[in-house]
């Protein structure tokens, strides 16, 4: 194939820009799929994906194009991640791309992702191009978002494109732009194979599918290949391109992108942004930037019933083929049992895998709060990582505690800028930024404690900014924090799976905070309970919940029995999935309560 | 469907096939077997009265408007039924519930009791109890009951303040409900029950304790005390909600309950059951049977039935009650048979409604199980509680853990 006509772009946007109707608009002009076989937003293959609309997992589709008094071209399309929790995954499929269409909502302007994705596309060196979406909406403004695309992003958005994907219109504009003004491949078709993995999964059928991204080379069944960071070597079985059903060919060459099966048993093996090479004339280096995903946000997952351990386990390690950026190892806590203590790229990256469990493995779960990982210098001058507050040592030995910051971008009508200063302050923010851009927006840059964007600064940034903040952020080193561990008891009984690591100076607010918030979710019971907040043994809070004095069914409706029976079960059924610590018993929502206790 | 052939079943052996089983199950069975008569002892029989003048807010009984041609077919398909089930047996009560039973003619009652009589084999001294409001309770019409054979009166007065039993859509005044009272006594009634609703909306301790001392001041020889159960859909929710209405706190509801007992203790009553107190003799044989494994046969639209570790119900809605049996098919509308366990668990969990508790020697040896060993750890955490008591013999609910019921009785289902 003549790399001169294949073009490899991405769409970058911030969430809900519509990247996923254009690229469906895409596939009906290619004629890729009949308007038969179109399903809304056909790249977003997960029930999930559809339904949250966005994006979890990258794709790429092979889409034929002629633009009018032009030669046939290839164009491939790789979609790319549109949450902040999967940015690695993002750089990985730009850099396997030439170009990218930057797409923006026309009555929403520039957001803080969208500023993010074309920084990270100005930095593979991508030619990017501007497009207006959603121009057909009431509110629309092209005018305006075209300025913020050049005042904020600092893009030439002179030859802009205008575009209404819902509607069809401007998207065969923006695949004749992508002919015309990405630049094609430039690989050495003749050079040892030298292949980029920006995806993989794993089909129960074939093992794991390999997205690659052919930089020089050819790559054919029955070569024998090497992958460059695990160094394990494969024999090719299949090469194919997805359009968007998969196809076989007979081969990839540099420029192209398709996937490759080659008997890999698991994604690990076959990590995103590793370098895929032929075993006997390998490239000379792997293709720059691969570093393995480490998982962030960290939370306990446990059974509701405890025969299901061995269910959940199962169903763990099957998300795991699938999935090399999650990570779990049993765990036991005495309130909730057997269970896994589970790592994520991010909170997103947590809920996705939490909702598979319940929805395609039927899980009954209990997760408790997510946390980040600490790090811990002993007095004895050693240093961990501790990925849960039981596994922090005593005070006594610990000599440092650090825990992880991140860079946080938070673009803002500049209405909101007093209430989002306040909110970084309160979450132990450092300023790093603060400039005021055209249009009436702010872009804000802040240091944050990771575990404080966690717990709830999202939630509260979109509340105190009426929705308008939006907000970019990645972890970007390790600070010193005076940091404790709050644990909770009941009724002298500690809970473990409440226990939360803390800032010594809000200690005091989030235990009282917790003690309240339990005290309205653990319901009466047969004797009073008390509730109690510690940190190092004191007791900052306490809170009590009174004894039970009535639970009593009243009439027989006749000698109905069966009536009687069926409300003690169902009365039981609810205590049942409730976890016993000591003698209490507390629900579910308890271990989440953390999460909701307002600080103030 | 199956006909309507004669049911309840005679006594005796019956597969226990139903629910859960074990490894000990035919051993149980012979137990059952053995006993099976026994622990029946005589039948109770529950005749359904779906009717109503006028439908109370808070009511979730099986109920409807009253109207004298459907009561007509009603009452011939209610004769047909006791007729079928000529299944014999001793019965020692008969319970007339509703419903408003007193919406039924002195003649009807008389008519039904004496099916009843030729269907099975009635005791002479059977209790007859039925139930009525004061608005239908004239003299006349209770002295016609008297005569029918209705030998105790359970009056629905609810409360004895005006302000409440309208809250309430209730038809009667508190002046009403003393009027039917004392009509009821001249009518020749020595055995009247008052049936009384506590944490009413707006209710407050001080006014039930007046409402229980105009009780206490007619000296019925018993009484039922029910806590408002108010179902989900309850119109007098809505009542409430427009009329700013609220009920007591849970804690107060509890304070009433314990305050109406001990006010009724010391006026010679003895708390019995739950919801029941009575003068020394004066229990009630019928409702008795529900809490002490006992055997009933109910009759009409959406009757229970428990006989011989099967328990059955017939269709709720009255028009296709009738038109079953008339059709010659059994308005049975579903069908168990209790395994053993269920039987045992019923009888743990019922007995503990009655204040002398459950003989728990009694139940292992009828059921074969061994209570301690297989329910103790709950148990005793019950006891801890103060919830309930063990003399070794019998396990029984204390003053407090009465109000928490539902709380022990969980540890058996």
């Amino acid at each position: 194939m003549d790399q001169r006509y294949i073009r490899n772009f991405s769409i970058i946007a911030h969430i809900d820009h519509g990247k996923s109707t254009l690229a469906d608009r895409f596939l009906e002009i290619t004629g890729a799929l009949r308007p038969r076989e179109m399903e809304a937003q056909v790249l977003d293959s997960m029930d999930l994906e559809r339904e949250r609309g966005i994006t979890i997992k990258a794709h790429s589709v092979r889409l034929s194009y002629t633009p009018e008094g032009g030669a046939p071209h290839i164009l491939n399309l790789i979609d790319t991640p549109g949450h902040v929790d999967f940015s690695y995954e993002v750089t990985r499929a730009l850099t396997a791309c030439e170009g990218a269409v930057l797409l923006v909502d026309a009555s929403q302007g520039v957001e803080a992702q969208t500023v993010a994705n074309a920084y990270l596309a100005v930095d593979q060196n991508l030619e990017i191009l501007p497009v207006v979406n959603k121009i057909d909406l009431p509110g629309a403004q092209p005018g305006e978002a075209i300025r913020q695309i050049e005042e904020i992003v600092g893009l030439d958005a002179a030859d802009a494109l205008l575009a209404s994907a819902k509607e069809g219109a401007g998207a065969r504009a923006v695949l004749d732009a992508v002919v015309a003004r990405v630049p094609p491949p430039a690989g050495e078709r003749d050079g040892p194979l030298k292949a980029l993995i920006f995806d993989s999964w794993y089909d129960s059928y074939r093992g794991v599918v390999v997205l690659i991204r052919v930089v020089d080379g050819v790559i054919r069944p029955k070569m024998k290949v090497r992958l460059m960071a695990r160094g394990r070597h494969y024999e090719v079985e299949q090469v194919g391109v997805f359009s968007p059903k998969p196809v076989v060919v007979s081969q990839l060459e540099a420029g192209e992108v398709g996937f490759v099966i080659a008997g890999i048993k698991t994604v690990s093996d076959a990590q995103i942004g590793d370098t895929l090479t032929e075993a006997a004339r390998p490239a000379r280096e792997p293709c720059a930037g691969f570093t393995e995903m480490k998982p962030m946000v960290f939370a306990g997952l446990y059974p509701v019933e405890g025969h299901q351990y061995g269910d959940l386990r199962e169903a763990l390690q099957k998300l795991r083929l699938n999935d090399a950026s999650f990570f779990f190892e049993p765990e036991t806590s005495t309130a909730l049992g057997f269970g896994f203590r589970c790592g994520f790229l991010g909170l997103l990256h947590l809920e996705i895998i939490q909702e598979r469990l319940e929805r395609e493995f039927g899980m009954d779960l209990v997760t408790t709060a997510p946390g980040v990982l600490y790090r811990v210098t002993t007095t004895a001058g050693e240093t961990f990582e501790v990925d849960s507050p039981a596994k922090l040592p005593d005070p006594g030995v610990i000599a440092a505690l650090e825990e992880p910051v991140v860079t946080a971008m938070i673009l803002t009508p500049s209405d909101y800028v007093g209430g989002i200063l306040q909110l970084c302050q309160e979450k132990r923010g450092v300023q790093k930024g603060l400039e005021y851009l055209a249009s009436n927006r702010v872009m804000i840059t802040y240091e944050l404690p990771f575990n404080e964007v966690v717990l709830d600064f999202y939630d509260k940034l979109k509340t105190l900014s009426r929705g308008y903040a939006s907000l970019d952020y990645h972890v970007t080193g390790f600070w010193t924090s005076p940091l404790v561990k709050l644990d909770l008891q009941v009724n002298g009984d500690p809970v473990d799976a409440l226990s939360v690591i803390v800032h010594k100076e809000t200690a005091y607010t989030r235990g009282r905070g917790l003690a309240v918030k339990l005290r309205k979710l653990i319901p009466r019971q047969m004797f009073e309970v008390a509730i109690q907040a510690t940190v190092g043994g004191r007791i900052i809070a306490r809170e009590s919940v009174k004894a039970l004095r009535k639970n009593v069914l009243a009439k027989c409706y006749g000698g109905d029995i069966t009536r009687k029976r069926k409300l003690l079960e169902k009365q039981k059924e609810g205590k049942r999935r409730m976890k016993r610590v000591g003698r209490v018993e507390i629900p579910q929502e308890a271990f989440l309560a953390v999460l909701t206790v307002d600080s103030e | 469907m199956a006909p309507l052939a004669a049911q309840p079943v005679p006594p005796g052996v019956r597969a226990v096939s139903a629910g859960r089983t074990s490894g000990a199950e035919p051993l149980a069975s012979a137990i059952i077997s053995e006993s099976a008569a026994a622990s029946g002892g005589p039948l109770g029989i529950y005749l359904h009265i779906p009717f109503c003048e006028a439908i109370c807010n808070y009511c979730n009984f099986n109920r409807g408007l009253f109207r004298t041609d459907t009561k007509r077919r009603y009452l011939i398909a209610l004769a047909r039924e006791i007729e079928s089930a000529r299944a014999g047996g001793p019965v020692d009560s008969v319970f007339f519930g509703g419903g408003t039973p007193s919406v039924l003619d002195p003649g009807d009652v008389r008519a039904l009791i004496a099916r009843c009589g030729s269907s099975f084999t009635l005791d002479p001294g059977a209790e007859v109890t039925l139930e009525a409001n004061p608005e239908t309770a004239s003299r006349e019409r209770l002295e016609g009951y008297r005569s029918a054979g209705v030998t105790r009166l359970s009056l629905g007065v609810q409360s004895f303040r005006d302000a409440e039993l309208r809250r309430l859509g209730r038809a009667h005044t508190a002046a009403r409900a003393i009027e039917a009272f004392e009509s009821a006594r001249s009518a020749g009634f020595d055995d009247i029950s008052i049936d009384l609703m506590t944490w009413l909306p707006e209710q407050t301790v001080e006014h039930w304790a007046e409402t229980l001392d105009v009780l206490i001041g007619l000296d019925p020889e018993h009484a039922s005390l029910y806590l408002l159960e108010l179902y989900p859909n309850a119109p007098l929710r809505e009542d409430m909600a427009r009329g700013g209405w609220a009920q007591a706190p849970d804690d107060v509801a509890a304070e009433m309950y314990l305050a109406a007992l001990d006010r009724l203790e010391t006026a010679g009553y003895a708390h019995y059951e739950i919801s029941n107190v009575a003068k020394p003799g004066r229990r009630c044989r019928h409702n008795l049977k529900y809490w002490s494994d006992g055997a009933w046969v109910g009759f009409g639209c959406g009757a229970h039935s428990t006989r011989d570790g099967r328990r059955w119900r017939n269709v709720s809605e009255t028009e296709s009650y009738m038109a079953r049996v008339a059709d010659g098919v059994s308005p049975v509308a579903h069908e168990q048979v209790l395994s053993v366990d269920e039987r045992a668990t019923d009888t743990l969990f019922l007995g503990l409604r009655l204040t002398e508790g459950v003989d728990v020697p009694a139940v292992e040896r009828r059921y074969g199980v061994n209570v301690w060993e297989r329910w103790g750890g709950e148990l005793t955490r019950c006891v801890e509680a103060g919830l309930l008591e063990d003399d070794s013999e019998r396990l029984r609910l204390t003053r407090k853990g009465r109000l928490l019921a539902s709380e022990v009785m969980q540890v058996f289902v």
